[in-house]
């Protein structure tokens, strides 16, 4: 699953998007979980907002076809979920994606930290929000506090890098329980 | 192997890509996971999945497949069925579980490496 949001926020950083929150919620009780990705990209129109769920659309020119969102709504669906794209022109796109947590079919969430880690370093310039909620703990980073922390010194800077890593690996364990 | 000859020896339906049949393959990939799919399947393999989504027919051109066997009397979308025909992407249909399919593959010669 943690593929399929880097997936999916790489086409918020190709819609040109400056600001990325993630939102990740896991209620055990009502067995649903959801990924919810916001952008304030350049958003899409009605008619490209339906395209963008078929597998032979895509923006790129080097292929002819793209899979990110099919993939995720595929994957939704198999758990009986659903995936919702919400987005309008000029203020940015939604994706929420909902899962039967406990579906046997359900991907399993895998390395997060790989993820966050992989966005905030290729894309320092982007402020990137996360926040995941399970069993009423969570966890949350907002890059632009982390920017305002660091001052001078870049978000991607190799000393920064161990530090940033070791912060989202405990926070997202200490969700484990 | 032609497409042709393998779905009158295994009984399989062809139902997509008609025009297409003709094509000879000598290889195979059995796979459900699409992304495993797009890593590891190689262009001009079968590939023989229980999945009917269309996404089906989009990896199936990216990954320039010969053909798709859908398994176990699996019947695809609608709209499968219509992008594997706008793509000539031959489907085939077959009543026997992947395990049986590759079997029989195997023993014709078709090789899963090489």
């Amino acid at each position: 699953m943690s593929l399929h949001i880097l997936d999916i926020v790489e086409n918020s950083l190709a819609a040109g998007a400056r600001k990325v929150e993630i939102r990740i919620e896991e209620d055990l009780p009502a067995d649903r979980m959801m990924v919810e990705i916001m952008d304030d990209g350049c958003g899409m129109d009605e008619e490209m907002a339906q395209k963008a769920l078929d597998p032979f659309f895509t923006t790129k020119t080097v292929r002819r076809v793209g899979l990110g969102l099919p993939l995720l709504a595929e994957a939704c669906r198999m758990t009986g979920g659903e995936l919702c794209l919400q987005s309008c022109p000029g203020k940015g796109t939604t994706v929420r994606a909902t899962f039967q947590c406990s579906h046997i079919d359900r991907k399993p969430l895998g390395p997060m930290t790989d993820t966050l880690m992989t966005l905030i370093i290729g894309h320092p310039e982007v402020d990137l929000i996360y926040e995941h909620r399970k069993d009423g703990r969570s966890f949350s980073l907002d890059t632009r506090e982390i920017k305002s922390d660091l001052g001078e010194i870049p978000l991607n800077a190799p000393e920064v890098f161990s530090t940033l890593r070791a912060l989202i690996q405990s926070g997202l364990n200490e969700l484990e329980g | 192997m032609t497409l042709r000859e393998a779905a009158e020896k295994m009984g399989m339906k062809p139902v997509s890509g008609l025009s297409r049949l003709s094509r000879e393959f000598t290889r195979g990939y059995v796979s459900d996971l699409l992304s495993d799919v797009m890593a590891n399947a190689k262009a001009g393999d079968v590939w023989v999945t229980l999945q009917v989504h269309q996404n089906i027919v989009a990896v199936a051109a990216l990954k320039e497949l010969a053909a798709i066997i859908l398994i176990g009397g699996r019947q695809p979308e609608r709209q499968t069925l219509a992008k594997a025909e706008e793509e000539n992407i031959p489907i085939l249909l077959s009543e026997l579980p992947a395990f049986e399919v590759a079997g029989r593959l195997y023993q014709m010669g078709i090789l899963g490496k090489g």
